[in-house]
């Protein structure tokens, strides 16, 4: 039995971090955000310029993706800052309280003045912070573990390295109980019968097929071709040539294992082993989209070297090739690389990656912890109003 | 009256309000790099955003023409661009299409082999560029080398009786003196459409506008099969936007900017904009504004990162967030009233902190046309 030391919150998830965070709802109000966080160091401001003036399946998406970052497992303690009389910050709040979250908002009008209420947040988390603190961890069984499936800035070794060894991590974890899940519906495109194949039933299998289907008209309704957009220069320069072929090495990721579900943007799964979420292929959102979903880890394989992570979730870098390593350690978690020039096999790295999740899991920084890469965006479905 | 400010004198005909070395994102992925270089490194700003990859057709180059447009800035003395190298949005690209009127170089964080590198490089390259602008003095200049912007936000009647008839001769005065203004064209002024394309001459722009007033038109995207209908605006709206236009003061309205467009012609210009306060104002700064003004009876509770905001509001019994506000209309006569105003806009433009500013509230967005992949 594979185990872990997490904080347990009183809705029964389980964290691999104890954040205490604030949260914007409104664009608006992201420069407050920052400020506020800067006032107690160990706070995590998570902004975004989202929220204002939207259509209602922007605003959905948005609360849907706020309020799953503010109950996420990983969070000890959210602090939402709101303004205007029709704000969204209450309502979530209400509903993370029943569900045993801790958590306030402070919605800026006209009864207080800035600097109030930039002191009642400060208190707030500062009494929130002390409290995470004195939280004490506790074992629990890899099968409580959600992980995130993302790669970012590919190149023609992903699909021959560590995406495979992400799938063989992904089959190992799904047989011990755990849930992964892939996402990124672009890069399935030229892929999807090979996913669609291996879904749990036909409805799965439909919904599966659909959303893809509904990504590429997204883009020919605007007279675009979504190949046209990926692969990414850096991807051609990495040796990808078409959509398909990322596609094919994307998947891999997804290991062998049945498709048990398909979910939406920011959804959590609701049952255990592998799942695909219908995000962009924009790493970025995607991985956000992931961890309001619920991932407490995301494994991100890249090629050509990203850097990006998570406010939130640890997000760990596989490497694709021993170039990269030697090139760009400081991003780099586990390389995969040496299954090209040091003779490892794809089921070593991929039980290299289990072990660094659970270190990861047990408290061990990250790359993109320790360079405080912390990139939140929502991805959006209309323009503002 | 003849009006002047002192301002930071650019090679392109315009003028800084602010000397700032702007240091940029050409993607999300680099953001953290930008921001670090940017904190170590005083006189520089942080142009930060969420978009520069998997982007197609017009969604890509609206974020690459307001990058574009944001470098050019007048309040921006040199521009340091940083990438990550794979993304879709090029620094080479950028580099490119920028016109070289000022110091411009790009960087990216996998040609430097990493974060580390590339904050060292970036630090480097924007000490330099901090301490040229530190040696540049402000002289003083006429207002043809003025961009003002004017943002309408969240304003009722009440509050629009008592700010439209002011902000509109500010405007007249404005263009009389051969400033460019560039008023937003949001969806509560979208309705008078009809009413301000009388003041346009160039029947292309004309017919921009009357469209624009017949129904609140924005792209819809999550489900292609369903086509997004315009919904009509409604009576009430209809008049508040009749009330809105007075501010836009009696002068010629030379055209609609869309998309980052620059203005060419001194006078008057509209801008489609959204509701969004920072996006607005992001697109107003890479239209080359170098000063707005906000127009609000509430205060808004952040300004734009590379321009001076000055939070205009009427006087009313509670004044919501009073230490955002920089200029009260308190019910003189408009004359009166708009001389004052002009005058505390050219202290802002010659370097006097607009309250935003004392706050350090200031951000930068770039709106979506379309998804992302």
């Amino acid at each position: 039995m594979k185990t872990f030391e997490g904080y347990r919150r009183t809705n029964g998830t389980i964290g691999v971090r104890n954040h205490t965070i604030v949260i914007n709802t409104v664009g608006e109000l992201a420069g407050l955000t920052k400020k506020l966080a800067n006032l107690v160091p160990g706070v995590i401001p998570v902004v975004h310029q989202a929220g204002q003036s939207q259509y209602y399946e922007d605003s959905d998406q948005t609360i849907k993706t706020l309020a799953g970052t503010a109950g996420h497992p990983n969070v000890c303690a959210a602090l939402f800052l709101g303004m205007g009389t029709e704000d969204p910050a209450e309502g979530i709040v209400e509903t993370l309280k029943k569900d045993g979250h801790h958590v306030h908002s402070i919605i800026f009008d006209k009864d207080k003045s800035i600097n109030e209420c930039l002191k009642e947040g400060k208190a707030w988390l500062e009494n929130e912070l002390e409290r995470s603190k004195q939280q004490k961890t506790e074992k629990a069984d890899v099968s409580e573990l959600i992980i995130g499936l993302e790669c970012g800035g590919s190149d023609a070794w992903s699909g021959i390295t560590a995406n495979p060894s992400i799938g063989v991590f992904s089959d190992s974890i799904v047989a011990d109980g755990g849930t992964s899940i892939l996402a990124e519906t672009t890069e399935a495109v030229g892929a999807e019968h090979i996913l669609a194949n291996r879904a749990v039933n036909q409805e799965v299998c439909n919904r599966f097929l659909e959303i893809v289907k509904r990504y590429e008209q997204r883009a020919r309704a605007v007279g675009e071709d979504i190949k046209a957009a990926n692969p990414s220069p850096g991807n051609k320069t990495g040796g990808l040539t078409t959509l398909e072929e990322k596609s094919l090495g994307c998947i891999k990721k997804g290991g062998n294992s049945t498709l048990m579900e398909v979910i939406d943007y920011a959804h959590s799964p609701t049952v255990n082993g592998f799942v695909f979420m219908d995000t962009p292929g924009y790493d970025v959102e995607s991985v956000v989209g992931l961890v309001a979903g619920g991932a407490q880890i995301v494994l991100f394989s890249t090629g050509k070297g990203s850097p990006t992570g998570s406010p939130i979730a640890p997000v760990i870098k596989i490497g694709t090739n021993p170039k990269l390593y030697e090139n760009m350690p400081e991003h780099i978690d586990v390389n995969a690389g040496k299954i090209i020039d040091q003779n490892y096999t794809i089921e070593q790295i991929g039980e290299e990656i289990y072990s660094k999740v659970l270190e990861v899991a047990n408290g061990e920084i990250t790359a993109s912890e320790k360079y405080n890469n912390q990139e939140f965006s929502i991805w959006r479905l209309a323009e503002t109003q | 009256m003849n009006y002047s400010f002192k301002g930071y004198k650019r090679d392109d005909g315009m003028a800084g309000t602010r000397n700032y070395v702007g240091i940029v994102s050409s993607v999300i992925c680099s953001s953290a790099v930008v921001r670090e270089i940017s904190d170590k490194v005083s006189g520089t700003i942080p142009i930060v955003h969420a978009n520069g990859c998997a982007q197609l057709g017009d969604d890509f180059k609206l974020t690459r023409d307001m990058l574009i447009g944001m470098s050019s800035n007048p309040n921006i003395h040199s521009a340091l661009l940083v990438g990550l190298g794979c993304e879709t949005n090029q620094v080479s690209g950028l580099l490119k299409r920028i016109p070289k009127t000022k110091p411009i170089k790009g960087i990216g964080i996998q040609q430097l082999y990493g974060g580390t590198n590339t904050i060292q490089k970036g630090i480097s390259i924007a000490e330099t560029w901090t301490k040229e602008a530190t040696e540049q003095k402000r002289i003083p200049l006429p207002l043809s080398r003025l961009m003002v912007g004017i943002l309408n936000v969240d304003a009722d009647q009440d509050s629009l009786i008592k700010t439209g008839p002011v902000i509109g001769e500010v405007v007249d005065r404005l263009v009389e003196n051969d400033a460019k203004v560039v008023m937003g064209l949001s969806k509560t002024l979208e309705p008078a459409g009809h009413l301000l394309s009388e003041r346009i001459v160039d029947t292309t722009e004309r017919e921009k506008i009357i469209n624009s007033s017949k129904g609140l038109q924005r792209l819809r995207w999550k489900d292609p099969a369903t086509v997004a209908k315009d919904t009509e605006f409604t009576e009430e709206e209809l008049k508040l936007a009749a009330l809105e236009s007075k501010m836009t003061g009696s002068v010629p309205i030379k055209g609609i900017l869309d998309y980052g467009e620059i203005p060419k012609e001194i006078g008057f210009h509209m801008m489609n904009i959204s509701s969004n306060v920072v996006e607005s104002l992001s697109k107003m700064a890479s239209s080359g504004c170098n000063v707005v003004l906000i127009v609000s009876n509430r205060g808004v509770l952040t300004g734009s990162i590379a321009l001076p905001c000055l939070t205009v509001a009427p006087q009313r019994d509670e004044n919501s967030f009073d230490e955002l506000i920089d200029y009260t209309i308190k019910g003189r006569n408009v004359d009166e009233e708009s001389d004052r105003m002009i005058e505390e806009l050219l202290e802002v433009c010659s370097g006097k902190q607009t309250q935003l500013e004392v706050l350090e509230l200031g951000e930068f967005s770039i709106p979506h046309l379309g998804t992302t992949y």
